[in-house]
């Protein structure tokens, strides 16, 4: 008797389990759900129910809309950002449910972020937006989506297929103009130019992420203009951390112990990831045998906050930063998905009033949020992200 | 005679192994570059420190024949517990032994499953890493960032004599405490007598549950070192910080020489295994060799040292067969 | 000790009906058919397929942590073959010769050299994976026709690899419970030497295992390239810690000599209920790991409660409790 009373004690708290994690959910079952509860059964005999599930909110009469935000990892100071302008956005607009879920930094994989579209896509949500870690992967899953009636977006980086629009922060373009100009000021001002030219480096995070391939081929292309023929960046100088916090950390400390003024040593990196740049500055604060500071140059993509103590520390090489307005990134991106999925914003259209932002472009299916912006040691305390 | 034979074989098997790491390093740092320099050598003992600090502690939970692949979770758990006490501003020695206690809770948790349920270590210990690890994101969505400068203390200021960084030192005190207990402790003889046989350790008076439950805890202990280590080497501490890391301990452990079914191995050889896996990455880096292949290499050099001992092992074996069928 | 596995089986598909239908009725999305087949069972499909032939190696006392690897290395070694041969074909057999090829590096690590099957694997798992790194260069690999089909075909509404997984299961069961060969690798996992001076040749037995674990693997990365439409060399991680808890959750010991796969398959289908099932309830994906850990580490004192019960009864065999002090 006691081995059932042992399968049983299991079987009652794995179902206590399953009760206690429902009752702490963000959002319960919302309006479409309960309205397929109805035609469902436990031996559904047609499956007719099943493949239609398009909710009822998709008239514009019924605001109740359901938009799922996915980033490529969760609970980092980048995402955090655009998930503040996202909720930002959906308080202003009203009656959205807001669902919010990613993989955990060190399982940034595409697998993970395919388990969450299934199960919003099963609920039958009406929008998703997410920022794919294999933008091509996982355009099986969004075709299957949209299949099934949900609106698609893509924000921060873009899949190849199966998306009805891109919200991009910056152009390609404009990031790599950013950076490399940045970068040359810099190094002109400590004394390089077309007479010394300078190594450079880059630190993205996995071979696989769109819009860092796409930032880095920008940037080769600003590089083999004259402008700035006297950077020089070598075939093997970029590198693929991942996004794992502990991989990064470990990149940057080799990465500043070869920087200097030598021929065969580097003498700028610039982390094109949220994760990167912090590391480098931090990999500079732990160095035992710090490189001139006046020789070496560090910068790249992070949010103000995280180099902020980097930036004040005349010592730190890392004296600036180049980012954009990430809540405002979150914030368009709900407006576009919202207004598209209530018909206010036609496929093909070439502009879109967001709320408070404005006017922004359309261009072949992807909204731009505008320019990119530089921080430094003038202006980092405006930024609060 | 035995035990003066036995070690007498296991000697030249350590002997073997620091010489091989010897030797490639200092081939290393004449033909790679700057290998050799400051830096360079400062930032590889930085790994090594917490990779060393981690072994042993695994090394001694390993001789009883038991192992925890919860190491990882662990790790995660205590880096998110330092950054919630640090971001109130409290300094190092606030914060690290909070975590170095709850190693020792969670560790000691562990042990209980295995020695009052019998469940066997790697399944308890498997379960245990899904639990601790899964909570973490409940409380803390990704990662606890924009850490105050007191926390950062242990990386960026804490250099003795200007260059070496305190967690080598650290690493150092616990690794010279730790062969100290090797050769002069009655508790690492227990250790190997669990190892070897259980049962007949029992029967020798030893009492095997609190043997293991203290080992356990001293293990979790000692993690909790190498934890803070490895979340104050920057601002924002995730909450998969160490996932992953056990594969590396154990691997560093199994490389120096002990035997994943307990009773035999070193501290000292574990060193060496640790010191090896570490330099993996840099030396890649500065052969030239892109940093893709870094996974694979260090899977060759387990496969290639555990085979080396395995084939001494096999003869030892075979003579040591022989012998018992001459005695029967 | 059969009536005594008998009855853990029915418990564990106790816990299964219970577990499906309590997820069902608070989350009625859950039972769509659509939804069951496509997601719930599809998702599991690999990491079951795996499971089956890891079975045998678990009973044998070994383990293989390398399978996601060899999953993940054979299907990449398909993607490349194909897009160097446009042959179907080709990449097919190269997809399977690489997934026996490794299963067969661990097993000569295992048996020939008696390194233990744990660190074996754990080496391998680094040395399969960092090849898969090197050889893409960290690149995706993209999928090939046949891969493809495997992945997505479907009969009628049932997906190609439910069909073959099933076929797979019947086999495995039978092999275990009927054949001379399932009955050895339990007196091999019970006692090693004891079965070899009884004449079993426990060399090729447990080779046997190994390699069919490793071309299963193989097969099975085929099927997630095929499923995803591209994969890169981080696509095993993982694998291995979930297919060790579905066999250790099916009443498995790790120490070798007892278990069933009926028991992995009911496992297997309680996993597929909690991963699946969780997510439909749009519980956080973070806490499935919490749960399959507690669920695991229930049963885990379930099972040991059984066996010190029999213990004290003075019944039967029970699993080498040596180790666990």
């Amino acid at each position: 008797m006691k081995k059932w009373i042992a399968i049983l004690l299991v079987a009652v708290m794995a179902i206590g389990l399953v009760a206690c994690a429902a009752k702490t959910t963000t959002s319960s079952t919302t309006a479409a759900a309960s309205s397929t509860t109805a035609a469902s059964g436990t031996t559904a005999a047609s499956s007719a129910a099943a493949t239609t599930s398009t909710p009822a909110a998709t008239s514009s009469a019924a605001k109740e809309l359901t938009i799922a935000m996915l980033p490529k990892f969760k609970g980092e100071n980048y995402f955090d950002a655009c998930k503040v302008g996202a909720q930002e956005a959906v308080d202003e607009i009203g009656g959205i449910t807001f669902l919010y879920d990613g993989p955990p930094q060190n399982d940034a994989t595409n697998q993970h972020q395919v388990d969450i579209l299934e199960g919003w896509i099963a609920q039958g949500v009406d929008v998703i937006i997410l920022s794919p870690n294999d933008p091509d992967a996982i355009t099986a899953t969004l075709k299957k989506a949209q299949d099934q009636g949900i609106k698609v977006l893509t924000y921060d980086a873009d899949a190849n297929d199966g998306r009805d629009f891109f919200v991009n922060q910056v152009t390609a373009d404009g990031v790599a103009a950013g950076l490399i100009k940045g970068t040359a000021d810099k190094l002109q001002a400590k004394g390089y130019g077309p007479d010394k030219p300078a190594n450079i480096a880059i630190v993205s995070s996995a071979e696989t992420d769109a819009n860092q391939n796409s930032w880095i081929a920008s940037m080769k292309t600003l590089l083999a203009t004259s402008d700035y023929s006297w950077l020089k960046l070598a075939d093997n100088a970029i590198y693929y951390p991942g996004p794992a916090e502990d991989k990064n950390q470990e990149i940057a400390a080799t990465l500043v112990g070869s920087m200097g003024e030598g021929a065969d040593q580097y003498q700028a990196v610039i982390g094109i990831t949220s994760m990167a740049t912090p590391a480098l500055g931090a990999a500079y604060e732990a160095a035992a045998n710090k490189p001139d500071a006046s020789k070496v140059v560090l910068t790249g993509l992070a949010t103000p906050n995280a180099i902020k103590d980097y930036i004040k520390n005349d010592a730190n090489p890392l004296d600036a930063g180049v980012l954009w307005n990430c809540m405002d990134l979150g914030y368009l991106a709900v407006q576009t998905g919202y207004q598209y999925a209530t018909g206010t914003l036609a496929k093909d259209a070439t502009t879109i009033t967001a709320g408070r932002l404005g006017a922004k472009d359309i261009k072949d299916g992807m909204v731009i949020l505008g320019d990119a912006l530089v921080f430094d040691a003038a202006n980092v305390d405006q930024f609060n992200y | 005679m035995k035990n003066t034979k036995h070690s007498k074989k296991a000697m030249p098997s350590e002997l073997a192994l620091s010489l091989f790491v010897i030797i490639i390093f200092a081939v290393l740092c004449l033909v790679a570059g700057d290998f050799g320099s400051v830096n360079n050598i400062m930032s590889i003992l930085n790994r090594f420190s917490y990779i060393l600090i981690a072994s042993i502690g695994m090394n001694i939970i390993m001789l009883t024949g038991n192992i925890d692949v919860s190491f990882g979770g662990i790790i995660s758990v205590m880096a998110i517990l330092e950054a919630f006490i640090g971001k109130t501003g409290a300094p190092i020695y606030v914060f690290m032994p909070a975590a170095m206690l709850c190693g020792a809770l969670l560790c000691t948790f562990n042990a209980l499953l295995i020695t009052k349920l019998h469940i066997p270590a790697i399944v308890a210990t498997l379960a245990t890493t899904q639990i601790y690890a899964g909570v973490l994101p409940l409380l803390v969505e990704g990662s606890i960032y924009d850490l105050p400068k007191t926390f950062t203390w242990l990386a960026f200021d804490a250099k003795v004599f200007k260059y070496v960084p305190l967690s080598v030192i650290l690493a150092l005190v616990i690794l010279a405490v730790a062969l100290l207990m090797m050769k002069y402790s009655r508790y690492f003889k227990k250790l190997y007598a669990i190892g070897n046989n259980v049962k007949s350790a029992r029967l020798a008076g030893i009492d095997v549950d609190k043997t293991v439950i203290v080992t356990y805890a001293i293990g979790g202990l000692v993690l909790g070192v190498a934890a803070t280590i490895i979340a104050t080497a920057g601002q924002r501490v995730t909450t998969t910080m160490g996932a992953g890391m056990e594969m590396t301990f154990i691997a560093a452990v199994v490389v120096g020489g002990t035997s994943v079914t307990g009773g035999s191995g070193s501290i000292l050889g574990t060193a060496f295994g640790a010191l090896l896996l570490s330099i993996i990455s840099p030396a890649l880096y500065y052969l030239g060799i892109s940093d893709t292949w870094s996974t694979a290499v260090m899977g060759a050099i387990i496969i290639i040292a555990v085979s080396v001992g395995a084939i001494k092992g096999v003869r030892r074996k075979n003579a040591g067969a022989e012998k018992e069928e001459a005695k029967a | 000790m059969k009536t005594r596995k008998f009855n853990f089986n029915i418990a564990l598909g106790i816990l299964f009906l219970l577990l499906f239908f309590g997820i069902g009725l608070k989350a009625p999305n859950f039972f769509k058919p659509n939804y069951l087949i496509s997601v719930m069972l599809r998702n599991i499909m690999e990491l079951g397929m795996i499971a089956l032939p890891v079975t045998l190696v678990v009973i044998t006392g070994g383990i293989d942590l390398s399978l996601g690897s060899i999953a993940t290395l054979s299907g990449i070694t398909g993607g490349l073959v194909y897009a160097a041969t446009q042959s179907d074909l080709l990449a097919v057999v190269c997809a399977m010769v690489v997934g026996c090829l490794c299963g067969w590096f661990n097993s000569l690590l295992v048996t020939r050299l008696n390194i233990p099957a744990m660190v074996t694997t754990l080496a391998t798992m680094y040395l399969f994976q960092g090849i898969a790194r090197g050889i893409t260069l960290g690149n995706s690999v993209y999928a090939f026709p046949a891969a493809t089909w495997l992945g997505n075909f479907q009969i009628g509404p049932i997906p190609i690899q439910i069909i073959v997984y099933i076929l797979f299961a019947v086999i495995f069961v039978l092999l275990l419970s009927r054949t001379y060969y399932g009955k050895y690798l339990y007196a091999i996992g019970l006692n090693r030497t004891a079965s070899r001076f009884a004449g079993i040749n426990t060399v090729r037995c447990e080779n046997i295992a190994y390699i069919v674990s490793g071309i299963m693997s193989g097969f099975a990365g085929m099927i997630m390239l095929g499923r995803f439409s591209s994969m890169k060399y981080t696509a095993g991680e993982g694998m291995n810690l979930k297919v060790v808890t579905i066999i250790v959750l099916g009443g498995t010991s790790i120490n070798g000599g007892v278990g069933t796969m009926t028991g992995t398959i009911i496992a297997t289908m309680i996993v597929a209920v909690l991963n699946s099932g969780l997510t439909v309830l749009n519980i956080p994906i973070d806490v499935q790991t919490i749960v399959q850990g507690t669920v695991l580490l229930i049963s885990l004192v379930a099972y040991a409660v059984i066996q010190k019960r029999n213990t004290a009864k003075g019944r039967g065999k029970t699993a080498k409790a040596g180790k666990a002090a």
